[in-house]
């Protein structure tokens, strides 16, 4: 309807498309000022285009190219601004999304923490190569929905962007950090973080445009760090172990430190376990910097519990409580499952970017050997606790072997870079090598379907059976 | 000459009760303006004095007579405006780069209402031009922040050491040499500087030549620079190394410098030259100084030379008659020197500090009357307040050590490190070429090579020292936290260069930067190109690595390129010069090829993701019908032309294998490529 010429009035005020948009994919502009954030939430199956006109905006911590559009789905995120920016805005041909402007001042916006905390952070890091020695080991804690992972990420590219190669940890088994959820992970940040995407993404046997990461992943298939603490702690200490090794052995990351994102700390009686899970990690990876995202009740818990302390390396630890951003968006249970079905999806099947094709393929039962990952909290271990069995060869307290059964079908294995000829306790240890997908049971003929990434016999690695990710509904409809 | 000994003692008395106000007291800064009014025909003695005292103030001791300064350009308006705005940018620059941060956000505020009209007058220009202001304000956006620790503490020492220099208060000229931010710690004390003096004296005396050149030679061409004087030729406007860019534009805006009055300077000068040259006549500087200033005359005479071409001269006057008075020290007796001031004629500025005999040396009326306005060259020609009577014989030190012994020095260089990481100089460079002369001479002059616009490079080297000082001030508290520090911001943007197009990394424009950015480019390229072949054969999801791979992995950033291009330094380079293209194979997706080691050595094959074919595969391998082996083994052991394996060497295999067993795996790598370098 526009009149040649003279076009339509870009909207000022934020524009708010709710309902399902017209055919032609209506493009809007949206103009920035300096620390406004242009706030959007794209469900399942939505795409929202967004491209940079003129200016500079960041989204967690990326720039922004320039004149390049980028295409946004189930995310709820923001784009930010330091100088003030244009965006050209290309709503989802079909499907809705929301988004609106958020409009603070340098007074208001935590932004601003985040980034004095990211130049204090830098300078540490220089003290730290200059000396020699290891930068900062921050933690970043709160409850859910705080942010905590968004800072995480924001923190680790900026730094990347300053040239650094922060180590990045996650001990939140409930989201995944460039692996699957139920994973435990810590990767090297040095390049790029493909901002459609959470974290990145994992290598593949194609050529990625944005520099894929390597992950170091434990599985650890549980959604809860208190659903068994005793593996939980395990895997922790395990990929501590690894962590520190990669920081001695590489003087790069070693002066950037590293940067560990935590799962929410619940509210109630639950949470003093997580405490004791804080606890674990500050004594593991050597924290020094402890981040309490937007809760004062955990910054209190915190200070008394850490502050002044000194770490195994005889730093002293620092608690700072920082406001959470306004922006933070409540990912609700269906959000997150999404999120986390769509995870496994791109595992197996590649993005819109880059279409990957995996490979099913029958195994007998006898040829697999499947471990399975059993709760035990701490309240009901506490009297199976020190018992070994003595059965030992399929069982520890932590894992047992699985026959497979029906009760597998549509879920997603790990598997274990180990040999089926290892103790239980090897196995539990190991790392994971990548996802298997068991699509179909067949208890007859004794026979399983499974999907797998890559086009080879699983010889013999040994799998590992969580509940996290959860079941799928059917991953090859 | 009454009325200047009367200037005098009111600029004393001035600077006494300002020594008096301890606190910023409404009452005591409401008389000092009152007495600044009443004595308006001393402005000239009394700015100074108080822009002398602020300087000389201990950091926390700055605010009030600064609010003194505020007060007095506000209430009382000219003449003092116009004499403070000619050393308004340093006096405040000064103070901010030294004061805590409370007191800066005062004086930030300050600032501000120096661009409004005065509140409640009928008067609607702003308290100080913008001309004046917008420096200021341009620096502050960069270089709001603190100074390097180690720097206050410096500046905290040397205000001591001034404090027991108290009896030579006057006018310390402010910075007009070009130190080198790295060649003179600015902790050097008076011994070390007469031996220092002269390159000093030199970058002094010639600043507008090139710097490299030794003194002899230099002078010469000066001459012919100054004919052939263009807007893009630097100039001379000033050698002071603090002149920010901006201030450059003064240049411009005078008006009517008077030949005749130059003239008469110069005349003036040359007397007194003559005086000096007769006392050392073998002194070649001030030899050379001489003639340069009969050449200046000489152009003067015999040229009609433009307005800007005229500050340029009578810049160099006032450099000239700077130096012309520093030699003396240089001759390292400065307790026998005969004052040069002697030969001025007006007697009492024999027992003043050299500062004032300046003016007394050019009349205190043209020279200074054209350096009031002249804001290139702010320090040398101040008229300082007369100065309590000082002891001959010390003033010559104490008047040159300042030069590059004093926190004037010290604290421009701390200043333009900051500004360089602010990413704010950078954009003075280019200027050289295309901005008029008075904004490209600080460029010129700064006091150490300039880094191209990218600025990266200078941040490389320094980061320690200077990241660690810009944040400085941050606590990790959430206060601290909480105060936006826009002078950090560039060092996420501007200071990392313009952006690639493809995805938004930024490159440094200088040479690193541009190095990197061509392999990124090329790198860009490459996958772009295997992307397009990859996708025909269809793509999967690679395992991951095991832990010890992902220790030992090395993140690459388009780093295939970087090494080829970059430092191979002799002996690997060499040897990897020599040795074939790097064999390798994707590692295999059958498992049970992946668990196999080599046959020869019975080793491992090393995982490694190699960037360049986007997969992991197995360095240094070869796959020999079906089995792999490493490639410097096979080499090795075939080398004869693919017969059964032969030990062309003694060694038995196995024991190869056994020390390859007890030594580490770089020392292996290495081990491998000496074998592969002696295969071939």
């Amino acid at each position: 309807m526009s009149i040649p010429g003279l076009g339509q009035l870009a909207p000022t005020a934020a524009p708010i498309a709710t309902a399902a948009s017209p055919a032609s994919a209506p493009t809007t502009t949206q103009t920035l000022k300096p620390f406004w954030e242009y706030r959007f939430d794209v469900p399942h199956g939505s795409t929202l285009g967004i491209k940079l006109v003129s200016g500079t905006a960041e989204k967690d911590g990326t720039e922004l190219a320039p004149s390049t559009p980028y295409a946004f789905t189930a995310t709820k995120s923001k784009i930010n601004t330091w100088h003030g920016c244009t965006l050209e805005i290309t709503a989802p041909a079909s499907g809705t999304y929301d988004a609106y402007t958020s409009e603070p001042t340098a007074e208001e916006t935590p932004m601003v923490s985040y980034l004095n905390l990211h130049f204090k952070l830098e300078s540490l890091r220089a003290a730290a190569q200059r000396t020699g020695s290891m930068g900062p080991r921050v933690l970043v804690v709160g409850p859910p929905n705080a942010g905590k992972s968004s800072l995480t990420r924001t923190l680790a590219s900026w730094a990347t962007r300053m040239g650094r190669q922060p180590l990045v940890v996650n001990t939140d088994s409930r989201e995944g950090m460039l692996t699957l959820p139920g994973t435990l992970s810590a990767a090297v940040f040095a390049t790029l973080i493909d901002i459609t995407t959470d974290w990145g993404s994992l290598p593949s046997s194609g050529a990625s445009a944005i520099p894929v990461k390597l992950p170091l992943a434990y599985y650890y298939g549980l959604p809860q760090s208190d659903d068994n603490p005793k593996l939980f702690k395990r895997l922790l200490s395990r990929l501590a172990v690894a962590a520190t090794s990669r920081l001695a052995e590489d003087v790069d990351v070693k002066s950037a430190g590293m940067l560990i994102d935590t799962g929410g700390i619940p509210t109630g009686t639950r949470a003093a376990a997580y405490y004791d899970f804080l606890g674990h990690i500050v004594a593991e990876f050597s924290v020094n910097i402890i981040i309490v995202l937007g809760s004062e009740r955990v910054g209190s818990e915190m200070q008394k519990r850490f502050a002044g302390q000194t770490t195994t390396v005889g730093d002293t630890i620092t608690v700072v409580g920082l406001d959470k951003s306004g922006g933070v968006m409540e990912r609700d249970e269906s959000f997150m499952q999404s999120i986390r079905e769509s995870a496994i999806r791109e595992y197996f099947f590649g993005n819109a970017k880059m279409t990957l094709s995996p490979f099913t393929q029958q195994v007998d039962f006898a040829a697999v050997s499947i471990w399975r990952i059993n709760e035990a909290p701490a309240a009901t271990s506490a009297d199976g606790a020190g018992i070994t069995y003595d059965d030992g060869e399929t069982r520890t307290d932590t894992l047992e072997k699985a026959e497979p059964s029906m009760m597998m079908q549509n879920c997603v294995l790990a598997v274990a870079c180990a040999s089926v000829h290892d103790a239980p306790d090897t196995i539990r240890d190991a790392n994971v090598m990548g996802f298997v997908y068991v699509a179909d049971v067949d208890e007859k003929r004794h026979r399983l379907r499974i999907l797998a990434p890559v086009s080879a016999r699983l010889g013999d690695r040994p799998l590992l059976w969580g509940s996290w990710p959860e079941h799928m509904v059917n991953l090859l409809i | 000459m009454s009325s200047y000994s009367e200037s005098d003692a009111v600029a004393k008395d001035f600077r006494e009760a300002l020594e008096d106000i301890q606190t910023i007291g409404r009452p005591e800064i409401s008389n000092l303006t009152i007495i600044a009014r009443e004595n308006i025909e001393h402005a000239l003695a009394i700015s100074g004095a108080l822009v002398d005292h602020i300087k000389r103030a201990a950091p926390h001791k700055k605010l009030p007579p600064l609010y003194v300064l505020d007060s007095i350009a506000k209430n009382v308006g000219t003449p003092y405006t116009l004499f403070f705005s000619r050393k308004l940018y340093q006096t405040y620059m000064d103070a901010y780069a030294m004061v805590d941060m409370p007191t800066r956000r005062k004086l930030e505020e300050m600032l501000k209402t120096w661009k409004e009209p005065v509140p409640g007058s009928i008067d609607t220009r702003p308290v100080f031009s913008p001309d004046v202001v917008r420096p200021i304000e341009n620096a502050l956006i960069k270089v709001r922040t603190t100074t390097l620790q180690q720097d206050q503490e410096r500046m905290r020492t040397q205000q001591q050491l001034y404090g027991r220099g108290r009896p030579a208060p006057q006018g310390m000229p402010y910075r007009e040499t070009p130190t080198p931010p790295g060649a003179r710690p600015p902790s050097q004390a008076h011994s070390l500087y007469h031996t220092q003096q002269p390159p000093i004296q030199h970058s002094n005396g010639i600043s507008y030549n090139q710097p490299t050149q030794p003194p002899p030679v230099t002078y010469q061409p000066q001459p012919p620079t100054i004919n052939a004087t263009s807007r893009s030729t630097p100039q001379p406007i000033s050698s002071s190394a603090f002149q920010p860019p901006h201030m450059g534009g003064y240049g411009l805006t005078q008006l009517g410098i008077s030949i005749d009055a130059l003239n008469d300077d110069i005349q003036r000068l040359t007397a007194a030259f003559k005086a000096q040259l007769a006392q050392n006549p073998h002194d070649l500087i001030m030899q050379r100084k001489f003639k340069a200033l009969m050449d200046l005359q000489t152009i003067l005479q015999t040229q009609n030379l433009p307005q800007e071409q005229l500050v340029l001269v009578k810049n160099q006057i006032a450099d000239l008659a700077v130096n012309m008075r520093a030699p003396p020290a240089q001759t390292s007796t400065p307790v026998s020197l005969p004052n040069p001031v002697a030969v001025a004629p007006p007697p009492p500025v024999a027992a003043a500090a050299p500062k004032v005999s300046l003016d007394s040396l050019f009349g205190s009326g043209a020279l200074a009357a054209l350096m009031a306005r002249n804001s290139a060259t702010p320090q040398v020609p101040t008229p300082q307040p007369p100065a309590a009577p000082v002891p001959v014989r010390s003033a010559p030190p104490q008047r040159v050590e300042p030069q590059k012994a004093t926190p004037a020095p010290a604290d421009p260089t701390a200043l333009m490190n900051m500004l360089r990481q602010a990413g704010i100089l950078p954009p003075a460079t280019p200027a050289t070429g295309a901005t008029p002369l008075p904004s490209v001479t600080p460029s010129t002059n700064l006091p150490f090579p300039l880094p191209l616009p990218g600025a990266a490079k200078s941040i490389l080297p320094t980061p320690p020292g200077t990241i660690e000082s810009l944040t400085s001030d941050i606590v990790l508290k959430a206060s601290s936290l909480k105060q936006f520090r826009p002078q950090l911001l560039p060092l996420l943007f501007e200071a990392q260069g313009p952006q690639c197009t493809q995805c938004g990394r930024r490159f440094p424009t200088n040479e690193e930067g541009k190095k990197r950015k061509t392999a990124h480019m090329d790198w860009h390229f490459r996958v772009n190109q295997r992307s397009n072949e990859t996708e025909k054969r269809g793509l999967h999801r690679s395992w991951l690595v095991d832990e010890m791979d992902w220790i030992n992995t090395r993140e690459t950033i388009d780093k295939d390129h970087v090494v080829q291009s970059g430092d191979a330094d002799a002996g690997t380079g060499s040897l990897a010069t020599k040795t074939p293209k790097t064999q390798y194979i994707p590692v295999p997706d059958d498992p049970v090829l992946a668990a196999s080691v080599c046959p020869i050595c019975q080793d491992k094959f090393e995982t490694r993701w190699l960037d360049d074919a986007q997969e992991f595969v197995w360095a240094d391998a070869v796959k020999i019908g079906d089995r792999i082996y490493h490639a410097s083994c096979h080499r090795e052991a075939f080398r004869d032309g693919g017969g059964p394996p032969m030990y062309t060497r003694s060694t038995p295999e196995p024991v190869l294998g056994k020390r390859k067993a007890e030594i580490k795996q770089d020392e292996l790598v290495s081990l491998r490529g000496k074998l592969k370098a002696e295969a071939i």
